[in-house]
């Protein structure tokens, strides 16, 4: 879910490409790292030959949410977290397949019943000064533990680690889900078969080691300060001083942050280069200036979201400097299935048929940024293909991307309004978010179009999530630009919260058009229980498959993430995080 | 005069906690987003969200967290923490201060000065072509904007994207301590962007108050009497002439001290307007607030000095 944030700022990639976009097709396959348009692809960029040596200035105009990796959660935050932090297990930068091994010595044993995961980790791993000890075991059980301290409150514990025996009691200490046999084994103990999810998330920063009897004190307070002491276990540390402090020292919130050589970083148990001697962040400023800085600058690139125009300039002036990552995410209509006109299946097929799904990209920022979306789990994630791929299922009401009113009419007849236009009286309430006006306002109109009335309001899009559209007790009937990136390759983490009916709750719910159909939450329940990756592939697409045929939503935009460099930067963005700039494979040319 | 300052300070106080008052209803009576949700994350779970909810506090009365909240305003100085940093507000503010000060008072000295010299030109030499030339050139530059200027200065002279590169572009900014030359030549174009609105304004207003003094009987005798005319100008009409400009800036440089959103995140500039513009876009609800009081706090003492001064000036003000 960390790329939904960022998917946020993707509307910031709109209009101005419109110009470029027919020019723009998918990523290549070629092994060059650019495709034969000429821009890149994290698919394709070389991972290793880089020069070693030099500072890379990072332009972001957004600051860090969290540096903790007991709290990282944002695009942006990754790239720091994964450069200064081993978790378990993380992705190479050209796939969101299959995580490796990082501080773990080997795939995990999972055993037969899929309730018993065991991680060796590699010998000779050390912390970072001030701690500089040997990494063991014993520190990513209480890394993970320290994710159920109040203090810390991880934001995906719950949803990913509470299957973990004793987890529901737990609090910050030991409990019995985790046990440490030796130094260098840990093994997860499972309520439930639910070992393929838990694996995943073990390739989330929560599982990087954390020093017990260094981190206990600054987790003790409220809320935990560890992040500001932090110590590293990667190629890279956040600068600090002799007591570990960071804060003030290498990260000065809304100014700057410092990367350094972990000095006690073995490069000989880790698969990352780490070219670079540092990694100057510079934070704040406007985004078509940093834009312009990064193309004509030299030893730079920008790391968060690029502004339109400056994609718009890179794709025609600068292409080779531009990268354009697939996979980013998905964006779509939630419509109320529980009550008003959309609780009848046709309605929705209707709304569907209608929506004019290309003009909504092109408000988004066209095709060079996104794809025409035709079903729920999008490109990267396994299932995407046994789910249609980019054609998508092949239902009338998903046949034709510009809209189709005589299709839309059609199922409106068969919703029971025999002139195929609403004549009910109820008025939509539509709430959309101020970073997707354009796509409101084409959903707003074609809902007119099929005779409804509505009432369309456009707010900031962290209150539409917080107030309106993850609030079921608001009623709102449509949320015109809800979106979603997993946090890892699989089906479940794509569509389990967000069309779950078991997941709906009172307030900050994600299933934001109360999806609840007892079927489909049934074969989810099934699917999230199996653990041959094969198997659930195939049992996701099918889920997929349900949630189109009960066109649970109206899809529209498969998204693609945009990244700039200077011409002297060779960077290589990660796949798995929109394709942002990964700093420890990033060189200078 | 001392009776009249405390009055003074004592209704400033009064309207801090007014202030104070109003930020508390606005951010957690009126909250425009639940602020444990938004400390929690999008995917966090009711029982993280209920636990945030009880170490913010958020799970008491109404009363009792306004009781809290302006206690440690008013007793401690506590602005709060960061919801993602967890770094301290009042550090925080403190800490983005001198960039702010550095960017208020070099523009202010910039504004003030041209504005002053143009508005008497303009004064003395009114419906002459200068005149109507560099009133022309205040209204463009009162309605130019000053994001769009920002970008079109920089796209013109900044030295890395400019198109003449003279001067040191966004983000060169460095602290006053740290190297002088670099402070100065980094605030340029900050300066004049910021100046040129507010030099544009102060030149109609003192062209305007100088036509009137210029009129007064006490001008015509100070001529009468043989004085040249830059001394008639300059000790009789501009003495006069820029009280109630005097006034208009200390209230402009109260409000520019509460942070120059725009222009310090144009020029990436870390002062309180660009803290306050980040805390915004990640709805980052205490670091708001803070920057709200810091920025009533500045206003409210400009306007304590801007009256003190008055009465200093004009005995009858403190007895009124």
């Amino acid at each position: 879910m960390t790329r939904k944030m960022r998917m946020a700022a993707l509307a910031v990639l709109a209009a101005a490409c419109a110009t470029a976009l027919a020019a723009c097709g998918s990523s290549s396959t070629s092994s060059s790292s650019v495709s034969a348009n000429g821009i890149q692809s994290p698919k394709t960029q070389a991972q290793s030959g880089g020069k070693r040596g030099g500072t890379l200035t990072v332009l972001n105009h957004e600051d860090f949410e969290n540096i903790d990796p007991g709290l990282a959660y944002f695009t942006i935050d990754y790239e720091a977290v994964y450069a200064t932090q081993r978790p378990l297990f993380s992705y190479r930068p050209n796939t969101f397949a299959q995580a490796s091994p990082d501080l773990a010595s080997e795939p995990a044993e999972v055993s037969s019943d899929g309730k018993t995961i065991t991680v060796h980790i590699r010998h000779g791993v050390h912390f970072s000064p001030p701690v500089n000890r040997e990494v063991t075991s014993a520190d990513v059980a209480y890394a993970i533990e320290r994710g159920a301290n109040p203090n810390v409150a991880n934001p995906y514990f719950e949803s990913y680690f509470s299957s973990l025996e004793g987890s529901a009691n737990a609090k910050g200490g030991p409990f019995p889900g985790i046990t440490t046999p030796d130094k260098y084994t840990i093994v997860f103990h499972l309520e439930k078969p639910t070992a393929a999810i838990v694996l995943d998330a073990l390739a989330l920063p929560l599982s990087a080691p954390v020093p017990e009897e260094y981190a206990k004190r600054y987790d003790a307070r409220k809320p935990s300060e560890y992040g500001d002491y932090q110590v590293a276990s990667g190629p890279y540390m956040f600068k600090n001083n002799s007591e570990g402090k960071v804060l003030g020292i290498g990260y000065q919130p809304g100014k700057s942050a410092t990367l350094v050589r972990n000095p006690n970083w073995n490069a000989s148990t880790d698969f990352r280069p780490a070219y670079l001697d540092e990694i100057n962040i510079q934070i704040g400023g406007d985004t078509n200036v940093i834009g312009r800085q990064v193309l004509e600058g030299s030893n730079m690139i920008q790391n968060d979201p690029v502004a339109k125009a400056i994609v718009q300039l890179a794709y025609e002036k600068f292409r080779s400097q531009l990268e354009i990552s697939p996979g980013a995410g998905t964006r779509y209509i939630a419509v109320n299935n529980k009550q008003g006109p959309f609780s009848n299946l046709d309605a929705r097929k209707a709304f569907w048929a209608a929506l004019n799904r290309v003009a909504m990209n092109k408000a988004a920022g066209g095709s060079l940024v996104a794809d025409v979306q035709t079903h729920f789990i999008y490109p990267e994630i396994p299932g995407f293909e046994d789910a249609g791929g980019l054609q998508g299922p092949k239902v009338d009401y998903n046949e034709h991307p510009e809209g189709n009113m005589a299709i839309a009419e059609k199922y409106m007849r068969l919703a029971g309004y025999p002139s195929g236009k609403y004549s009910g009286s109820k008025t939509l309430a539509l709430v959309g978010s101020t970073a997707h006006t354009g796509e409101a306002e084409i959903a707003d109109s074609t809902l007119r179009g099929l005779g409804f009335k509505t009432k369309l309001s456009l707010v900031d899009q962290s209150v539409m999530y917080a107030k309106y559209c993850g609030v079921p007790a608001e009623e709102i009937d449509v949320c015109p630009n809800v979106g979603w990136g997993a946090d890892f390759p699989d089906g479940q983490a794509v569509l389990d919260v967000t069309f779950n009916g078991n997941k709906i709750i009172p307030s900050g719910s994600n299933n934001w058009g109360q999806v609840n159909d007892p079927t489909i939450n049934a074969a989810m329940e099934k699917a999230e229980l199996l653990t041959s990756r094969e198997a659930r592939e195939k049992a996701w697409a099918a889920i997929d498959d349900e949630l189109v045929a009960d066109a649970a939503a109206v899809p529209y935009a498969f998204v693609k993430e945009a990244q700039i460099e200077s011409k002297d930067v060779a960077g290589v963005g990660d796949l798995w995080n929109s394709g942002s700039w990964d700093y420890s494979f990033t060189s200078l040319k | 005069m001392l009776r009249y300052i405390i009055r003074r300070v004592l209704w400033g106080v009064v309207l801090l906690i007014l202030v104070s008052a109003l930020t508390f209803v606005l951010f957690r009576v009126l909250p425009t987003g639940d602020p444990a949700r938004l400390r929690a994350g999008r995917v966090a779970s009711p029982r993280v969200i209920a636990e945030i909810r009880v170490d913010l506090g958020l799970n008491r009365s109404l009363l009792e967290q306004f009781w809290l909240y302006m206690k440690g305003i008013f007793m401690h100085f506590d602005l709060g923490y960061s919801y993602y940093s967890n770094a301290s507000v009042k550090g925080l503010i403190a800490d983005r201060l001198p960039a702010t000060i550095s960017l208020t008072l070099g523009a202010s000295v910039v504004w003030l000065l041209s504005g002053l010299a143009v508005g008497i030109v303009s004064a003395v030499r009114r419906r002459s072509a200068l005149d109507r030339g560099a009133m022309g050139t205040a209204l463009l530059f009162i309605s130019a904007p000053e994001y769009w200027l920002g970008l079109i200065v920089l796209y013109l002279f900044a030295s890395d994207i400019g198109q003449i590169r003279v001067f040191p572009g966004a983000g060169s900014y460095v602290p006053l301590s740290s190297d002088p030359w670099k402070w100065f030549t980094s605030l340029i174009l900050p300066w004049l962007v910021l100046a040129a609105t507010n030099s544009a304004i102060y030149a109609r207003l003192i062209r305007g108050s100088m036509t009137e003094v210029m009129g007064e009987d006490y001008i015509r005798t100070a001529r009468a009497k043989g004085l040249s005319e830059r001394r008639v100008i300059l000790r009789h009409g501009l003495r006069s002439a820029v009280n109630p400009v005097m006034t208009i800036l200390a209230l402009d440089v109260g409000v520019l001290l509460g942070g120059a959103i725009l222009v310090e995140n144009v020029f990436e500039i870390p002062g309180i307007g660009l803290l306050n513009y980040q805390a915004i876009t990640h709805s980052d609800f205490p670091i708001v607030q803070g920057t709200v009081l810091a920025g009533a706090l500045f206003i409210i003492v400009a306007n304590i000095l801007v009256d003190i001064a008055y009465a200093y000036l004009d005995p009858r003000v403190r007895f009124q």
